[in-house]
């Protein structure tokens, strides 16, 4: 068996990939994904079963990659998140096993990116464009955040009554707090890029279309002191500990809170993924848009009827 | 270890979303329908309905007795659609379509294709791959037709259940269909059926697509 880095770097890049494409900056060992899912940019369990082919494929070469980098391949969307048809469908048929397992396959990427710092290797990802739901907590998992002047992000499951199960509270905690974690995922409110700064949930805002000048930047920087940062984020992780076992809880009950949605939540989740498919389409108004929509209907909705959970508590 | 269910979802995820991502879908959702493409849709479905139960019967007749669930869900199924070809025939009636019109109207050769494949799959495929035209007909009537039923009804400015009986009563049906269908799927386990399966729905799904593009 070779270690020859020069062998192994086009066997990991000439995979037959249909939903991601590999690019590799050999100055930097970087490996940049960038997700191409159609029409809706999401984790369907086919891209992550690509993604988590390329994460077993770093794992399998220790060294061979020293940065590694999130991107979209679709204009104006980073991601999208869970694939919020499959989970319609699933919750229709009744089906927690499968909803169970499709959120078992999302930890077990998620576990990836938590120990990308143990296999030396460094996490960016560039978020160029709408992330919601999943699309940000898989943003919040990578070492460093850019975001565009123009990104928008969010957890919305509140507005069909779910929640982000896949770690989106222990990593909005871990990086900004419990007040901003229940502000952003107990709202369901979409943050700009200025906003998600300025409560440290990213760590760079750069203008449109430098997100690639940055990380190249931010690479550069980086290498002189590439070894002890590592250490230093390995450290970062056992300060603040996430356990798998704790994510799998976490999860599990995501997967059974899922199966008491009832029609109404179903459909706006149903309303939120063709939006979704809008914006992906080129239309100028996307999933965002429908969110905002779906927070006004809500609040004219209460208007109407003068009902409220806390009416009904006091 | 996943189920035969969650396999067919992730193998006929592009399939079904690019009919769910089909320009002419979204808009029918959105904006409903002229009176004469819902004439044209209900008398394209009155051939889907019209041959349900016939390729059921056809690939019930066939299924070995390995799969004699498969053969009991498909009983139960065709007596739950016995007769719902006439909630067509009386929803054409009430956008001026007469039965006999309806009976004589030639299906586009997207429809024909479709029908023709689902008895040539039963047939000659496998028996069981009548549970992928199933799968993508719940799929299409659970997800659509609640929403294509508000659509038409505000487009067509219609009362009550007045002409969209098929389509609303479907939407709602359907919704436990696909509960019990998937306890079916799941126990199927042999690989000749179940690529048949996912070939059917695939197929169905892109059929479908298409005729919603013709109306």
């Amino acid at each position: 068996m070779t270690n020859d880095i020069s062998t192994l770097v086009p066997s990991v890049l000439s995979r037959p990939y249909r939903y991601v494409k590999l690019d590799w900056n050999a100055e930097y060992s970087m490996l940049t994904v960038r997700m191409a899912v159609r029409p809706i940019q999401c984790y369907s369990l086919a891209a992550m079963a690509e993604l988590q082919q390329v994460f077993n494929d770093i794992s399998a070469s220790p060294g061979l990659v020293r940065h590694f980098v999130m991107a979209s391949d679709v204009q104006g969307v980073f991601n999208f998140g869970g694939d919020l048809s499959l989970f319609v469908l699933l919750v229709r048929a009744h089906d927690l096993e499968s909803l169970r397992l499709y959120a078992r396959r999302c930890i077990d990427l998620v576990w990836w990116w938590e120990n990308a710092a143990h296999l030396n290797v460094h996490t960016t990802a560039l978020v160029q464009g709408d992330a919601l739901g999943g699309g940000l907590e898989s943003a919040l998992l990578h070492h460093t955040v850019i975001c565009e002047r123009s990104a928008q992000a969010g957890f919305p499951e509140v507005l069909f009554n779910l929640f982000p199960g896949m770690g989106g509270w222990n990593l909005t905690i871990r990086r900004g707090g419990y007040a901003v974690a229940n502000d952003l995922i107990l709202s369901g409110q979409i943050y700009t890029a200025d906003q998600l700064y300025r409560r440290g949930l990213v760590e760079m805002v750069v203008e449109d279309g430098q997100a690639p000048v940055a990380l190249q930047a931010m690479a550069r920087a980086l290498e002189p002191r590439f070894r002890g940062t590592m250490a230093a984020l390995q450290a970062r992780r056992m300060a603040a500990p996430v356990s798998h076992e704790l994510l799998l809880n976490i999860v599990d009950h995501w997967a059974v809170s899922a199966m008491s949605l009832n029609t109404r939540d179903v459909r706006l989740m149903e309303r939120l993924a063709r939006a979704q498919v809008r914006k992906v389409g080129g239309a100028a108004e996307g999933a965002v848009e429908e969110i905002k929509r779906m927070e006004l209907d809500t609040a004219w909705g209460f208007e109407r009827t003068g009902f409220s959970e806390w009416a009904t508590i006091t | 270890m996943s189920t035969f269910f969650l396999d067919l979802v992730s193998a006929t995820d592009e399939a079904r979303r690019e009919f769910e991502s089909s320009s002419k879908v979204l808009d029918i959702v959105a904006n409903g329908l002229s009176l004469d493409r819902y004439r044209n849709l209900l008398l394209e479905l009155y051939h889907v309905v019209w041959h349900f139960n016939p390729t059921c019967a056809a690939a019930a007749a066939r299924v070995g007795d390995e799969h004699r669930n498969v053969r009991y869900f498909l009983y139960d199924h065709m007596h739950e659609e016995q007769g719902h070809e006439q909630w067509v025939l009386n929803d054409l009636s009430a956008m001026g379509v007469s039965a006999d019109r309806a009976r004589a109207y030639k299906p586009t050769m997207v429809m024909l294709g479709l029908n023709g494949y689902n008895y040539w799959s039963a047939d000659r495929r496998h028996p069981c791959s009548v549970l992928g035209m199933v799968y993508a007909l719940e799929v299409v009537a659970s997800v659509y037709g609640g929403q294509m039923t508000a659509a038409i009804t505000d487009s067509l400015l219609l009362r009550g259940d007045q002409g969209i009986t098929f389509i609303s009563s479907h939407a709602t049906m359907d919704v436990e269909h696909l509960a019990e269908l998937r306890v079916v799927l799941n126990q199927i386990e042999d690989e000749e059926a179940k690529n048949a399966v996912v070939e059917s729905t695939s197929f169905n799904f892109h059929q479908f697509g298409r005729v919603f593009e013709l109306i």
